[in-house]
């Protein structure tokens, strides 16, 4: 068979042809479709370089190399010149004869190291060096056919004639490699890996940045939806249950309204409207402070501690966090003073509500504290073997908590609508306008805040800082309107 | 003997000897509420009858409490309790002049809109 390939590629028999006996042997091990290309007459320019490959491609357990290469690395990091044909994608050499395979195949090996190159240097059975290898019975197929070649304008080699390439490979085998030749070759070939490697790390880089900025995106987005700034430690440690995140964008949803209809009520006294239309109005406006109760009870349920820690607030606002949400007795403490004008029954009202609210506080305050030293009674004490039981009372405990965020809404709603019965229609829209401005001032402070200079910044740019604050302070002004 | 013998519990006033009770847990509620101007039904580690407890004797007021885990008959009474106010939360629950006004619920709505402080006067414990 040997011959009658001989015969087919038509390569001369020069050369000593007792070299080819090793690598065949060795080839016929590996691969049966391979070896039929090496022909014991092949021209003795590729013997010792044939030679010289097959054994370091042997000494590595080439079989898995070569299957791995049959089956195809991962394309990513190959398809660097993705204009250029992926030689692992072809069958094997076994049958193909044909100019195009060939030529590709040709080309390929112009890419890849260079299928001159002996392998002494690298040791390993690398890929390349198999490549290197079956580009080298391409060549030779090649050189033995006279197949006309449908070269491709990629490589300058194929616009080259056939015979250059032969010569050169000729050229090449007719004496000794040289040791310099043979080094860049192999430098060639280490440089195209390396070059495979970084590409595969930067793609793995890029799609891991790229998730991450998806994810950032989302929390300002978040974030900005309830005209929060977002400060920098604060994003990306964000964790949110789903019961959170959707509470946190309802409450967004509750804030516009809220301007919405304070800007109506604003209005209606400006215009002015009857006392009934004021009443519709404020009504409406004391069922939208019903709702966000309705929301936060909801809430409590799924996740008591997101409105418990206030991160759904701005952070002005979390420092005066009661239970959950804003104290009543303060907010008629501000109240009193604000709404002036009032009548000497309204402002005894007021006081007792203010009174009365202060009890309620005290005692919810109370019970959540006799609450806490239970949890802790139960999470510091008890044996350590116990520990399952422990954290099932424990779990009991804080199941309490609901109900405290519960009965904490629950004051603040029957605050409010005790306000109204206090108040004149006129004097409870006010009122209302009054709280809706404080939270906004109070959230734009925030801002503020978030977004002042700080002092470990350089020096240098302390006058941009300035001009950027009094910026932010210009931009805020609107927020502020005298009622 | 039998009055000396029973005991009372944590120092609040002690309802009837065991003993001499019958009837069911329904009326037994109803007189004991009704044997005080302040009665609260309550459970001895719950947090928010601590709350409710506080809340009382923050206004002046000497609240009559039974805890229902230390009543040998606590679960009858809670079972009926559960059955009057048609929830499963039964604890804390006010009678105020042996009429029932809630669960902290209430109490705190009768609180902010002014109507508890009347009740409490007008059954007698309050006052001015």
């Amino acid at each position: 068979m040997a011959s009658h390939r001989i015969g087919e590629l038509g390569l001369s028999e020069s050369g000593p042809s007792s070299h080819h006996h090793i690598p065949y042997g060795v080839l016929h091990g590996i691969n049966t479709s391979a070896s039929s290309l090496i022909n014991q007459g092949s021209a003795f320019d590729f013997g010792e370089l044939e030679e010289a490959i097959v054994l370091h491609g042997v000494k590595g357990g080439n079989d898995e190399s070569k299957a791995s290469l049959f089956t195809g690395r991962p394309a990513a990091t190959l398809e660097m010149f993705p204009s250029w044909p992926m030689r692992f994608q072809q069958t094997p050499r076994g049958g193909s004869k044909s100019g195009g395979e060939s030529t590709d195949s040709a080309l390929s090996s112009k890419t890849e190291p260079p299928f001159e190159a002996e392998s002494p240097i690298s040791k390993k059975a690398s890929c390349s060096d198999h490549q290197a290898f079956f580009d080298l019975q391409q060549l030779r197929q090649e050189m033995a056919s006279d197949a006309p070649r449908t070269a491709s304008t990629q490589n300058q080699s194929a616009a080259k004639s056939p015979q250059e390439k032969r010569k050169g490979a000729g050229s090449t085998s007719e004496k000794p490699l040289d040791a310099k030749t043979l080094r860049r070759l192999a430098q060639n070939r280490e440089a195209a890996r390396k070059s495979r490697l970084r590409k595969k790390a930067y793609v793995q880089q890029l799609e891991s940045s790229r998730l991450k900025l998806t994810q950032l995106e989302q929390e300002l987005q978040r974030a900005r939806s309830q005209g929060l700034f977002v400060d920098c430690g604060g994003v990306g440690s964000n964790v949110s249950s789903a019961g959170a995140a959707m509470f946190d964008m309802e409450y967004a949803r509750w804030l516009e309204e809220e301007q919405r209809l304070m800007g109506e009520l604003r209005n209606g006294l400006q215009a002015p409207l009857s006392d009934s239309d004021m009443r519709v109005m404020v009504d409406g406006y004391l069922s939208h402070y019903d709702d966000i109760f309705r929301l936060k009870a909801v809430t409590a349920k799924s996740d008591v501690f997101h409105l418990i820690n206030g991160m759904w607030t701005s952070q002005a606002e979390r420092c005066f966090l009661w239970i959950g949400g804003f104290r009543p007795s303060d907010l008629i403490t501000m109240l009193i003073q604000q709404l002036e004008p009032l009548a000497e029954q309204q402002i005894m009202g007021m006081y007792g509500l203010r009174h009365s609210s202060q009890q309620a506080e005290e005692a919810l305050s109370q019970g959540l504290e006799q609450l806490q030293q239970s949890l802790v009674d139960t999470i510091a004490g008890g044996p350590v073997v116990d520990g399952v039981q422990q954290m099932v009372v424990a779990m009991g405990k804080l199941a309490n908590l609901e109900g405290f965020v519960r009965q904490a809404d629950n004051l603040r709603q029957q605050t409010l609508h005790q306000l109204c019965r206090l108040l004149t229609v006129r004097q409870a829209a006010r009122c209302f306008i009054v709280i809706g401005e404080y939270y906004a001032r109070l959230r734009a402070l925030s801002s503020l805040w978030a977004s002042r200079p700080r002092e470990t910044l350089i020096s240098d740019d302390n006058s941009c800082q300035t001009t950027t604050e009094m910026q932010i302070v210009q931009h805020s002004q609107n927020h502020f309107s005298s009622f | 003997m039998h009055f000396e013998a029973a005991a009372s519990w944590g120092g609040y006033v002690a309802g009837p000897p065991r003993g001499t009770v019958v009837g069911d847990p329904v009326e037994r509620i109803e007189r004991l509420a009704s044997e005080n101007a302040v009665v609260i039904f309550s459970v001895s580690t719950c947090c928010m009858c601590h709350a409710i407890k506080r809340l009382f004797c923050g206004m002046g007021v000497n609240p009559t409490v039974h805890e229902l885990d230390e009543d040998p008959r606590g679960k009858d009474l809670e079972r009926a309790l559960m059955r009057l106010l048609g929830s499963a939360s039964v604890v804390p629950v006010v009678f105020i002049g042996g009429k029932l006004v809630g669960t902290m619920d209430r109490v705190m709505a009768c609180h902010i809109n002014g109507t508890l402080v009347p009740l409490l006067k007008e059954a007698g414990a309050l006052w001015l």
